[in-house]
């Protein structure tokens, strides 16, 4: 998969610079573990996803490559050379803050210019790279105001072209979308992902927005509690989630789980059988993933009792009460009303078995 | 295997880079502050009377034994609480009311907060300076001619023991009533607005407003208020000793002035140290059980 | 809090109560610069003239007269100016650690700074005098400048802290990344953030100094003379020429009433600041 994304991305001259390798890291804060023994290795020009809900260790992780945070245990390579202890500066890596961070004295040009001002580039050189920069993104006109005259959008580009003015080996890039409304996150969502493409940077990037790592991502880590749980292409890690946690937290709406025992070629969930195209010898406690895409409304299946249709137009959430489970559709042909009773299955192909103590996919 | 290197790295730089910073100020405290409180506390266990220089030595804990029968110790210490009590019930009540009032006003906030800004400023010295010649002079002073025309007659303000007392409980209260009530103000000003609304809609009058709203919410700044005044109150100095000098006899001797003279009227070092030593473990103790009260209010 | 509908007895008294707050406060003051205009043959007459012919010559005697405060003023800008000086070049980098950076015994530090606030000026001056006299520190604007920074230090550092723990701490995150280094950030991205905190604090270490007169009697002399001290001689050398007193007094605080009238703003930040958060939350 690694490979698959290298030729996925980076530019030719960039292809070298920016592989970076995380192992066996521990962080400790007093008696709390927020990180167990996490191994990671992101390829040059990757677009790498750091998914997880809040308190799983990703922004933990993400503040570890920047080296804001120092680690209990293991170690931090960049391009072969260990920077466990190498303080944020002498790095070369550039972050976008979630609340940007721009230093409200300076103008947007001096805010972008700073990190070069830092090293002593000369004066001259600083603006032309500023001008060029702010261009990329899309913010010239806007050099001599200072960040509290710029709006949401305008200071997400701000921060950005500070990251990229100098031009490093890793970017890293913590929900840089989240105070964005919705329709321009849609939009910058796309701007930033054809200008890493473009700039074929190494890009780290943190969200609990599932939907952001799919679009954005060449691959994800999914973060729970601590751990690494799945590292996969958005493919790999929506088409076979490793964990029961990473069924439930991918997807929108996330994988129905419904408790069951696999015996013989089916699951039997509340004395309904299911086909589930693969075979258990003795009977076996498991958890039954089904993605509400693949639920069907068909003769014989699981009784269900419709609670809730969400019609969003095109497609269409519904709400099952099934088995004493909430279980949820989505289709794009409506066929039931809230209140009908029907029966619900699904292709024994699109069954997903998880054990169910261990949560291990099987 | 990189614990011991990274503590090496990241964190050991921003406490090299932290104790650069605050350790010129910490030796300076330890030079200016902890080293004389030392030699105070040795001071004070000794005679030492540049009155009478060859009696000097050391005595033990002789000027703490001497102040129990010292009847002019006592006095003070007494004044010391009718003082500090007084000035800080009287600046938190008049502060708070004065808050309270100026909200209801809907022009000349401003002007009032400029007024208030006056007296803070000055220097309690002159302060004093101000109402023993100007504000309460018999005859000619203002708080006279108002007497005088009220028919209350006149009276020698700052000469008869119990009227020296009130007004220089007076002089403290009208300098520093603005603390609190700018402060207060402040904070009045950040109660959300809707709080109110929603209680008139639940029909509280205005009183119960005050006492089940604006009170509880308040609490903390007036805690903190009462704090900060009390420790004015207790180094209270140049005010009083402007315009008393701590008379007439010791009727405004608080046991900061006390302290002042013994030491440097009658230069008695050794004693005035040792009193200095009583003013501050009062502070101290004051000043603990203030904030473990704040502190147990949160 | 606007009430909707004022009461009859309301709508009288609070302007009334307001106004009278408003005249206890200020008219003294008044007073006093008013007096300071008047002959003092006019001071004493009964009952007091609103009308008189104004006069500069109190003014002319106190600046140029044989008890000149002009020395006096001089001695006041030297302590004060020296001693916010110093001040705030030492709180300033303390309060930033204090706030920002972990180190050790950082707990037992602060509340080392917000102790020795504690100790009362009367039980300082005492052993200041004895080792002064012994080294001749008597009557030098080092040992005034030294001592008044006891007053001013601890509360300036306590009253930084609260300023700097406004600045978010991705300022210096993106300071550190962005290759500042640790001074660099503090340089580049943190201190100009508090500039309005460094403000407030400089004015109020200014107002305390020069206002000072506990340390300055004391340790002062002929030489080291702030106008505090100058006005209590002043006063107990000529009891009845409230005249001239007033005129001097007016001058001694000009300056400290024109900072209060134009930086009011500023002064109420600091003391709602320094009550809401520097009073000492360890």
């Amino acid at each position: 998969m690694s490979a698959d994304a290298t030729t996925r991305t980076g530019r030719p001259g960039n292809a070298s610079r920016g592989s970076i390798r995380l192992e066996g890291i521990v962080k400790r804060h007093g008696a709390t573990t927020v990180l167990h023994d996490v191994d990671l290795a992101i390829e040059p020009g990757e677009f790498f996803v750091l998914l997880g809900p809040s308190g799983s260790g990703k922004t933990t992780t993400l503040r570890i490559l920047a080296g804001l945070e120092s680690v209990s245990a293991g170690s931090v390579t960049m391009d072969g050379e260990d920077v466990t202890t190498t303080p944020p500066g002498e790095r070369d890596v550039a972050m976008v803050f979630q609340s940007y961070a721009l230093y409200p004295h300076m103008s947007v040009a001096a805010n972008i210019g700073f990190p070069l001002r830092m090293v002593k580039v000369p004066a001259a050189e600083v603006a032309r790279a500023v001008e060029a920069v702010a261009t990329k993104v899309g913010i010239q006109h806007l050099l001599a105001r200072t960040p509290g005259q710029l709006s949401g959008g305008q200071q997400q580009r701000c921060a950005l072209a500070r990251a990229i003015v100098r031009e490093p080996r890793l970017f890293l890039l913590d929900e840089p979308l989240s105070n964005l409304d919705a329709k321009l996150r849609l939009e910058t969502r796309l701007e930033l992902h054809s200008l890493q493409r473009n700039l074929g940077v190494t890009t780290v990037y943190v969200t609990h927005d599932q939907e952001e790592a799919m679009t954005l991502a060449d691959r994800i880590a999914v973060f729970m509690d601590g751990r690494i749980v799945q590292v996969g292409t958005p493919r790999e890690v929506f088409a076979t989630p490793q964990t029961r946690a990473v069924a439930g937290f991918i997807g929108t709406p996330p994988m129905n789980l419904l408790e069951g025992v696999w015996q013989g070629d089916t699951v039997t969930v509340a004395g309904h059988a299911f086909p589930v195209g693969a075979h258990a010898a003795a009977p076996r406690d498991v958890t039954l993933g089904v993605r509400p895409g693949d639920v069907r409304v068909a003769d014989g299946g699981l009784p269900a009792h419709v609670e809730r249709v969400e019609d969003l137009g095109d497609t269409a959430v519904l709400s099952y009460r099934a088995a004493g489970a909430l279980v949820k559709q989505k289709t794009d042909r409506t066929v039931v009303r809230d209140g009908d009773d029907v029966t619900l299955g699904f292709a024994p192909g699109s069954a997903h078995l998880f054990d169910r103590t261990t949560g291990a996919r099987l | 295997m990189a614990t011991g290197a990274a503590a090496r790295s990241f964190e050991a730089q921003e406490r090299r880079f932290a104790l650069t910073l605050v350790a010129p100020a910490l030796v300076l405290l330890l030079v200016t502050t902890t080293a004389p409180l030392v030699y105070l506390l040795w001071t004070s266990l000794h005679r030492l009377d540049l009155g009478m220089p060859w009696l000097s030595g050391f005595a033990g804990l002789g000027n703490y034994a001497k102040m129990g029968s010292d009847p002019r110790f006592w006095n003070s210490l007494g004044l010391t609480a009718i003082y500090t009590i007084s000035t800080v019930v009287a600046q938190v009540v008049l502060g708070l009311g004065v808050a309270l009032l100026v909200l209801q006003i809907p022009k000349g906030q401003g002007l009032l907060r400029v007024a208030a800004i006056l007296p803070i400023v000055l220097a309690p010295v002159v302060v004093g300076l101000f109402w023993r010649t100007l504000v309460l002079s018999p005859d000619v002073g203002l708080v006279d001619l108002v007497t005088r025309t009220l028919g209350l007659g006149s009276h020698n303000w700052l000469g008869d023991p119990q009227l020296a007392l009130i007004s220089v409980i007076a002089i403290h209260t009208w300098q520093w009533t603005p603390f609190a009530f700018l402060v207060l103000l402040a904070s009045l000003a950040t109660l959300p607005p809707d709080i109110y609304e929603a209680a008139r809609l639940d029909r509280a009058g205005a009183w119960q407003r005050f006492r089940h709203i604006t009170l509880p919410l308040l609490r903390p700044a007036i805690v903190v208020v009462v704090i900060l005044r009390m420790m004015t109150a207790l180094s209270a100095f140049a005010a009083i000793f402007a315009a008393t000098g701590g008379g007439p006899g010791s009727a405004t001797e608080i046991l900061n002035l006390y302290a002042y003279r013994t030491s440097f009227s009658e230069l008695n070092l050794g004693y005035g140290a040792s009193l200095a030593v009583v003013l501050m473990a009062i502070t101290l103790a004051i000043s603990y059980v203030m904030f473990r009260l704040r502190r147990s209010r949160r | 809090m606007i009430v909707a509908k004022p009461h009859p007895i309301r709508a009288i008294a609070v302007p009334v109560l307001t106004g009278a707050a408003l005249a206890i406060w200020a008219f003294p003051v008044l007073w006093a610069l008013l007096t300071s205009f008047k002959t003092e043959r006019d001071v004493l007459a009964y009952p007091p003239s609103l009308i008189f012919t104004p006069t500069l010559a109190n003014y002319h005697d106190v600046l140029f007269g044989a008890t000149s405060i002009v020395p006096n003023l001089w001695s006041s800008v030297i302590v004060a100016v020296g001693a916010t000086f110093f001040t705030v070049v030492f709180a300033v980098p303390a309060a930033y650690a204090l706030a920002r950076l972990r180190y050790p015994a950082k707990r037992a530090s602060g509340f080392y700074v917000l102790a020795t606030q504690m100790l009362p000026p009367v039980g300082l001056i005492i052993p200041y005098y004895l080792v002064l006299q012994r080294v001749g520190g008597l009557d030098t604007y080092f040992g005034l400048i030294l001592i008044d920074l006891t007053l001013t230090l601890p509360f300036a550092i306590w009253l930084m802290v609260s300023y700097f723990e406004d600045v978010p701490l991705e300022m210096e995150e993106a300071a550190l990344l962005d290759r500042a280094g640790r001074f660099g950030a503090l340089w580049h991205v943190i201190l100009p953030q508090v500039r309005g905190g460094i403000a407030v604090t400089t004015i109020f270490v200014f107002l305390n100094t020069w206002n000072e007169f506990l340390f300055a009697v004391v340790i002062g002399g002929n030489r080291v003379r702030p106008v505090t001290v100058a006005m209590f001689n002043f006063m107990s050398v000529e009891q009845t020429q409230w005249a001239r007193l007033a005129a001097g007094a007016t001058l001694a605080m000009l300056p400290v009433i024109l900072i209060g009238l134009f930086a009011q703003r500023h002064i109420v930040k600091g003391l709602t600041v320094g009550a809401v958060k520097g009073g000492g939350r360890r």
